[in-house]
């Protein structure tokens, strides 16, 4: 007899479902957790709030909400904009190394905010090649194009736009072939090619990854830190920081903190409120179908600026960092400290993700019930509603109020920080197969009488080999490149690469910045690489 | 009359390719048959133009059709499902069929869709549609397109047997008053039967003619 918990009407998955219970007890008491950390966070902010009553607020919260919007709003639309024509080039040309170029723009995702800045100031910046070109060329310099809301906004571009690109182009690829071959034996224009085919395929995703663009830009913390150039383009995120560090107004952050998390939550509740639209997924075979005349110049185009828009400013950074003193760099021990500290709270922080998101991911798959569903997913959006400076807000709060000094709770605070932050893209990325491989498999499991343990290592693991690598390396670049966290809890004795790169560009030390950023580049791209493919390998040998 | 002479085809890493040869005749219906992965795709899309013969010839009335790309070719295409772009109305998928959408194209489209027993559709969106319905909108489709080739790709193999009959039925009188070389791919015995004048199957990446069984004459 099935157990009571699957017995309701609540839906057919129900007769199938493999009878896990500890699964589901497993992911209830993580989220559990999840929850009371964030809301004791949150009340923290709100006790705090509350009870400090000397500072004053200094800030003008209607201006940065206002600078903010509006530079979160013209990043998303631009972002979109750029997004839909560079997925619309690569799913039509074939050349060779487009793979790659696919790859390079995948990566877009993990590069550190800092990295994408300091290549924006080599490029736009006043000794950037630009400016030493046209001093070159015509005797003056253009002026630093590299700050304000325009330097801020493109630095924005240079990896949102590519993100979008990314995940519109798996659209556009998963367009069912036998649509294709309809189209094209009707003689489809490519405009009627785009409006007709590509733009129901892609429009179902425009809203969600629009309002992941708009949160990523409105929290967007080291771009801005570094090219705001000032307090007339500072951003909530940056001025809560500067609260806390700078002015020491925590009743001022702590406002900042409730703007922006009040903010946050209703565009959350506005992407929330749509119905979701079914997308294709899978790659479609049938793609044969070129066009032709100005539509192929015009992608081409597209193409060749996407890429000089994006690879510029990175090619920049390594050619900074090789040019500059790297083995003066690479002998101190400083350097090693911080690079070590980098590398150990990455591999914690994406350790502790995968647990997070495999065991909230495996108990939502082996529920039937709706409201436990929900639930189970919940927590995950923690991050989205609760920006990085905020949330480390939050627990700098509370490590105060528990009579623990900052520096002494710092580790444990950015690996645990780091995990909640990557936990909605680990999520995202493990979620969705893992549901369709138990809803595929459940006969086979149960009718072969598998018992929890053997239906993870025998089934789940293996032939998630991949999505699971893909989860380490997300959350191990995001924790490695970091810089809202551990800018707040950061001292000279607990430094990472990240926050050691912003200390030398704050003290003029460019140099060693440059070296910095270009081994921070190298090494981001290198674990998004071959993480997925360690695990593959790993799991593979182990199946 | 479409002919096809060592019409040859390999996909990557496959050691023999295929070699077809066969002859359709106007209004009348070809069918193919075979068994699953025979490469009875294979054969619409190279005659669609969506796979590149390796070698061989491909003609429709002496006119050589391999240089041209699909787009470019004679010919309609019915498969079993994805012959409509869902989001749009009725109408707005049977004036795709149509070069330019002027003044007439509203009465040419109604007069398609009365043809195929959908009149009064027009504005209704073909994901609301069934089956069947959907198929019919292809064929009145295709009816404005007016093209000498018609490829059917398993396209009965979704519908009930009510719809199914009523469909073929549609599929023959079409091809008899438009004058149409149609080609019908299916695994499917009875549609061979009910439809086929010529029959072919696929044996060995080969196409063999054999009889039509007498029922098709007489449904």
């Amino acid at each position: 007899m099935a157990p009571p918990m699957f017995e309701s009407r609540h839906s057919a998955r129900a007769s199938h479902l493999p009878h896990r219970p500890k699964r589901v007890i497993i992911a209830s008491t993580l989220a559990v957790l999840i929850a009371l950390l964030i809301a004791g966070l949150f009340a923290n902010i709100l006790v705090t709030a509350a009870s400090t009553t000397g500072g004053t607020l200094r800030t003008d919260i209607w201006h940065l909400v206002r600078m903010t919007s509006i530079q979160a709003g013209l990043t998303t639309v631009l972002s979109i904009a750029i997004g839909i024509a560079l997925a619309w080039a690569l799913n039509r040309l074939r050349f060779f190394g487009r793979d790659l170029v696919i790859g390079v723009f995948a990566a877009a995702i993990v590069t550190p905010g800092i990295v994408v800045a300091f290549g924006m100031l080599s490029i736009w910046g006043r000794s950037g090649w630009i400016n030493s070109a046209t001093t070159y060329l015509f005797g003056e310099s253009i002026g630093n194009l590299a700050f304000g809301l325009w330097g801020i906004i493109f630095a924005h571009l240079i990896l949102d736009a590519t993100f979008a690109a990314r995940i519109l182009l798996e659209r556009l690829d998963a367009i069912p072939a036998a649509r294709l071959k309809i189209g094209q034996s009707l003689g489809l224009s490519p405009w009627q090619r785009f409006t007709i085919i590509d733009w129901p395929a892609i429009r179902g995703s425009v809203p969600g990854l629009a309002a992941v663009i708009f949160l990523l830009a409105f929290t967007s913390f080291p771009i801005v830190l570094l090219l705001g150039g000032g307090p007339a383009n500072q951003t909530l995120e940056v001025a809560i920081f500067a609260a806390v560090r700078q002015q020491f107004d925590l009743l001022g952050a702590v406002h900042l903190a409730l703007v922006q998390i009040l903010v946050c939550s209703l565009v959350i509740l506005a992407a929330a409120a749509r119905p979701p639209v079914p997308i294709s997924t899978g790659v479609s075979t049938g793609q044969n179908w070129h066009d032709r005349g100005p539509a192929r110049l015009l992608q081409w185009g597209v193409l060749g600026l996407g890429i000089a828009g994006f690879l510029l400013p990175l090619l920049a950074v390594i050619f900074d960092g090789v040019v500059a003193d790297l083995a003066d760099v690479l002998t101190r021990p400083t350097f090693w400290r911080a690079a070590t500290t980098s590398v150990v709270i990455g591999l914690s922080s994406a350790a502790l993700t995968l647990i997070l998101a495999l065991g909230l991911g495996l108990g939502r798959a082996a529920s039937a019930r709706r409201t436990l569903r929900l639930g189970l997913g919940l927590p995950v959006f923690a991050y989205l509603a609760v920006p990085a400076v905020v949330l480390s807000l939050g627990f700098f709060l509370s490590v105060r109020n528990l009579g623990i000094a900052p520096a002494e709770a710092a580790p444990i605070v950015v690996i645990i920080a780091n995990a909640l932050l990557a936990l909605p893209f680990a999520s995202a990325t493990l979620g969705p197969p893992l549901e369709g491989l138990v809803q595929n498999k459940a006969k086979l499991i149960r009718s072969l009488g598998l018992n929890s343990w053997q239906q993870l290592r025998y089934i789940e693991l293996p032939l998630l080999r991949r999505e699971v690598g893909v989860v380490l390396a997300l959350a191990f670049c995001f924790s490695f490149g970091d810089l809202g966290v551990i800018a707040l809890f950061g001292t000279q004795d607990f430094q990472t690469l990240p926050l050691m790169m912003y200390r030398a560009l704050g003290s003029y030390r460019s140099d060693d910045a440059a070296v910095i950023a270009a081994l921070l580049l190298v090494a981001t791209i290198l674990a998004f690489i071959a993480l997925p493919r360690l695990f593959e390998r790993l799991l593979d040998a182990r199946s | 009359m479409l002919v096809l002479e060592d019409l040859r085809f390999a996909y990557p890493e496959q050691v023999e390719s295929y070699a077809f040869t066969m002859e359709a005749r106007a209004s009348e219906i070809t069918a193919i048959s075979g068994t699953s992965g025979s490469g009875k795709s294979t054969l619409l899309d190279l005659i669609g133009g969506f796979a590149v013969a390796s070698d061989g010839s491909l003609s429709l009335d002496g006119e050589d059709l391999l240089p041209l790309p699909p787009e470019g070719r004679p010919l309609s295409l019915l498969l079993q499902s994805e012959s409509l772009f869902e989001h749009l109305t009725v109408a707005r998928n049977v004036a795709l069929g149509l070069p330019n959408a002027d003044r007439k194209a509203k009465q040419q489209i109604g007069e398609a869709l009365e043809q195929v027993g959908l009149e009064g559709l027009e504005d209704r969106r073909a994901a609301a549609l069934s089956g069947g319905q959907k198929q019919r909108v292809a064929l009145a489709r295709t009816l404005l397109r007016d093209k000498r080739l018609l490829l059917l790709d398993e396209p009965f193999s979704a519908l009930d047997e009510e719809t199914r009959a009523a469909t073929r039925q549609l599929v023959r009188s079409l091809t008899r008053q438009q004058n149409w070389i149609t080609i019908l791919v299916s695994h499917n015995a009875d549609d061979v039967r009910a439809l086929a004048d010529r029959h072919y199957v696929i044996r060995d990446k080969r196409l063999e003619q054999i009889p039509v069984e007498p029922i098709a004459r007489s449904s």
